[in-house]
């Protein structure tokens, strides 16, 4: 055998740790927002066909099934645009990306200090229990 | 650190000496792109946020219903946010799908269709959310 045969195989993985998750998470709350957008555009739509349409699709939004999906959302968005900021900021300011990993957090918790409440709201008719009544 | 060319252009001052009269790379579709990406990004947070707090936080989703749409759409400044905002999230969400499928569609082929697909289906949802907002009596 000669020495360029039994080269080992490599298999590179890319770790980038934290900067690699935000980046992922980025990815799926984009797409998944952008996939919310182009259903929104439909049902918001129905109300130029009839307004009764709109109004018969659009009280579905009310149960508790699609009130989670868009506390879902809320969190979709949130992380989005707090990491949006991060990314901006890393591009705009050199002092940025050294301090990424404590960015990234003040993204994780900002999204998690607007989208508790926020999704507490949400769900508020259906803990009141006036979303069944 | 920044330097001063002598066209007065600012460039990062690289150690070991960066040629004096480097230029300004030539801006192509892909740094528009990006360019874009940021500004419409940081317009969206306000735009986005301001319209989903309306719609579910200060107001309860089963109340934004037809006649909730007719009073704001009364205000041509509403319409024009809305639209606003469709196109911008659109656009931007857009281009950060082509970057997805440029990544992960590796066949020309493949990624041809899917881009041709995404950007006709897009194309066509942008005009009929337009045609929405405009024609909304």
């Amino acid at each position: 055998m000669t020495a360029t045969g039994s080269a080992p195989r490599v298999n590179p993985v890319y770790r980038g740790r934290s900067g690699q998750w935000a980046f992922v998470g980025h990815r799926v709350s984009g797409m998944l927002v952008f996939l919310f957008l182009l259903l929104h555009i439909v049902d918001v739509s129905l109300i130029n066909i009839s307004t009764e349409l709109y109004d018969e699709v659009h009280a579905l939004y009310g149960n508790v099934v699609l009130r989670l999906f868009e506390v879902g959302l809320l969190f979709a968005l949130l992380f989005h645009s707090f990491n949006g900021i991060r990314i901006v900021m890393v591009d705009v300011f050199p002092g940025a990306v050294r301090r990424e990993r404590r960015l990234l957090s003040a993204v994780v918790f900002l999204t998690l200090a607007a989208g508790i409440p926020g999704g507490y709201v949400i769900m508020k008719p259906f803990i009141d229990g006036t979303l069944l009544g | 650190m920044t330097a001063t060319s002598s066209t007065g252009e600012r460039r990062p001052a690289v150690a070991g000496g960066a040629p004096a009269r480097a230029r300004r790379p030539r801006q192509n579709f892909e740094t528009w792109s990006w360019f874009f990406m940021r500004v419409s990004g940081l317009v969206l947070v306000f735009l986005a946020l301001v319209h989903f707090a309306l719609t579910h936080i200060i107001n309860d989703v089963v109340e934004t219903d037809a006649a909730f749409v007719a009073e704001r759409w009364d205000n041509p400044l509403w319409r024009l946010f809305d639209w606003s905002l469709l196109a911008l999230a659109l656009l931007h969400g857009l281009n950060g799908v082509r970057w997805s499928i440029d990544d992960y569609v590796r066949s020309p082929a493949w990624r041809a269709g899917v881009k041709a697909v995404v950007y006709t289906g897009s194309g066509i949802l942008f005009a009929y959310g337009t045609f929405t907002i405009v024609t909304f009596a």
